[in-house]
């Protein structure tokens, strides 16, 4: 899911200073599990903007903001509210405050949260970070452990110098990525994988903008799956 | 002779460090390498140390060249992508830099511009592979060099890290991507080393131990308790508390040397790495009291 946390709420609102009418979007998925998109955020968020004296003409939690044509779909029904407002406030993560640009291509979108990063939640409303969507996985060679997130340095052939009785030298609250690919392949006796040369990352598949990824490209890849069986 | 013929020449080999300062104003450095000029095989340039942003490794390896010194460029992993670290080893080997110890590099959050973006396009292991296609006269994308560069490389490793598994199958690494000789993170216990060297010998490569002089008890407790990977037996705190605040210096500089006699007498290592970290001026004396000059 993707982790977003609250913007710093009097910066937000002296952002917002100049326009007098809202309308607040949420999410239903992983803004709502981070407690930043969820209604209850939304009537907070409400109160806030009236006690500034503003007024708020409607708000929605979509059933998943990053949905852009499902959005699109339930945002006709609240047309009126949202014509009334000067400006949205979307309260999800960046991708879903892209959608609400997207569908409002004429009118001022806001975000709420910061985007930081995809990540599991491991505790409520507690997150750890897994994958940084490197487009190239490596995690097959590395015990199912990330070191492209998990190390700082997103070392691939072994931990540096710094690992201090474990931890990693960055902090000492995080094990050493490295070290629990270790222990982890030793348990599994595939130790082997960890001696063999990673070669250097192929970043293009990183860099964005990324093309679209369409229902083509997902049964070229089907397709492809089965040639090699 | 080239600090690489002397080295395989299988002659003790003994180098330290200059470290670049922070600014313009080089005439510590300058009279530091006056002083070191002829006692050493080789000088290592840290590279933005700990992180510290500092003069470029390479211009003051250039100015190392100027003063009669064999410099060995540091080359760290952090702050530059593929493309700058070979532009850079490139330009190395057009001024003369035959020597490259490769390094991934400490992280940003541990020096003076924590808001920095650190690099680590490519690692340790994979620069080594770098510098090799270099020497072959192909870049990393596999495109033909009008040139070849011919580098002698280096890397590093910590004999007393914990857990050491890991750090052994990456001191393989180094030598599989083709390090020719290593220098060891500061050492300390001499009968520990022996343990690691009886590893390490199995590999075609040399090894130089890491020195780092101690100037007080408390330099030692504090790198026990703050520097990864290196361990100062009590013994030797003890013998640092016994000297006292007026002669901690002066053992200190006694216990280097004693390890180097030892670490040379009996043939443990293939030479010694002094990082004397701000200290340079003491390395002749150490040398001496070493037997080494
Ligand atoms: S290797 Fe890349 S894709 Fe795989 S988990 Fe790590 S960041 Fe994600
Ligand atoms: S200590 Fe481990 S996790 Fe931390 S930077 Fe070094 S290798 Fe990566």
């Amino acid at each position: 899911m993707i982790i977003t946390k609250k913007k710093d709420r009097s910066k937000l609102l002296k952002t917002l200073e100049g326009y007098n009418s809202f309308y607040l979007i949420g999410c239903s998925e992983c803004a709502s599990l981070c407690g930043t998109g969820n209604e209850e955020a939304l009537k907070e968020m409400a109160e806030d903007l009236k006690a500034q004296g503003k007024t708020v003409t409607g708000m929605i939690v979509p059933k998943t903001g990053c949905q852009t044509l499902g959005t699109k779909v339930e945002l006709k029904k609240d047309k009126d509210a949202l014509d009334k407002a000067d400006a949205i406030v979307v309260m999800s993560c960046g991708a879903g405050t892209q959608s609400a640009v997207e569908i409002y291509p004429d009118k001022a979108v806001y975000p709420s949260n910061d985007t930081s990063f995809l990540g599991n939640m491991t505790r409520f409303q507690m997150f750890d970070e897994r994958c940084s969507l490197c487009g190239d996985c490596v995690i097959d060679k590395t015990g199912g452990i990330c070191p492209v997130t998990n190390c700082p340095k997103g070392l691939l052939n072994g931990p540096c110098g710094g690992t201090k009785d474990g931890n990693c030298e960055v902090s000492d609250e995080i094990k050493c990525a490295w070290v629990r690919i270790y222990e982890r392949q030793k348990k599994l006796g595939e130790l082997d994988k960890m001696k063999e040369i990673l070669p250097p990352k192929d970043w293009s598949a990183k860099q964005g903008p990324h093309k679209l990824y369409t229902r083509a490209d997902a049964a070229e890849g089907d397709k492809k799956s089965k040639d090699k069986k | 002779m080239s600090f690489k013929d002397t080295l395989e020449s299988g002659k003790f080999v003994v180098t330290a460090e200059v470290g670049p300062p922070k600014g313009t104003d080089i005439s510590v450095m300058k009279h530091d390498m006056e002083l070191l000029k002829g006692k050493l095989d080789a000088v290592n340039v840290t590279d933005n140390q700990s992180a510290v942003m500092r003069i470029c490794s390479l211009a003051v390896c250039k100015l190392v060249l100027e003063h009669g010194l064999e410099p060995i460029l540091q080359m760290t992993c952090r702050d530059r992508n593929r493309i700058a670290l070979q532009s850079d080893l490139l330009g190395a080997s057009v001024l003369g830099i035959r020597n490259v110890l490769c390094m991934t590099g400490d992280h940003v959050s541990a020096g003076d511009h924590k808001s920095a973006r650190p690099v680590y396009d490519i690692e340790s292991v994979q620069l080594l592979q770098v510098v090799n296609a270099l020497n072959n006269g192909k870049d990393m994308s596999g495109n033909d060099l009008k040139g070849a560069t011919s580098f002698f490389q280096g890397a590093v490793v910590t004999p007393e890290s914990n857990p050491l598994e890991p750090q052994l199958m990456k001191f393989e690494k180094k030598v599989k991507a083709g390090a020719n000789f290593f220098q060891t993170q500061a050492i300390y216990n001499i009968d520990k080393f022996k343990e690691f060297m009886a590893f390490a010998r199995q590999f075609p490569v040399k090894v130089m131990a890491g020195l780092v002089v101690l100037k007080s008890a408390g330099m030692a407790n504090f790198l026990n308790n703050f520097v990864p990977g290196i361990k100062v037996p009590q013994d030797l705190i003890d013998e640092m508390k016994a000297a006292g605040k007026e002669k901690a210096l002066d053992t200190g500089l006694n216990i280097t040397a004693r390890h180097i006699r030892q670490l040379k007498d009996e043939k443990i290592c293939d030479g010694v790495h002094i990082m004397a970290i701000g200290m340079e001026d003491k390395v002749p004396t150490i040398l001496e009291r070493a037997g080494l000059l």
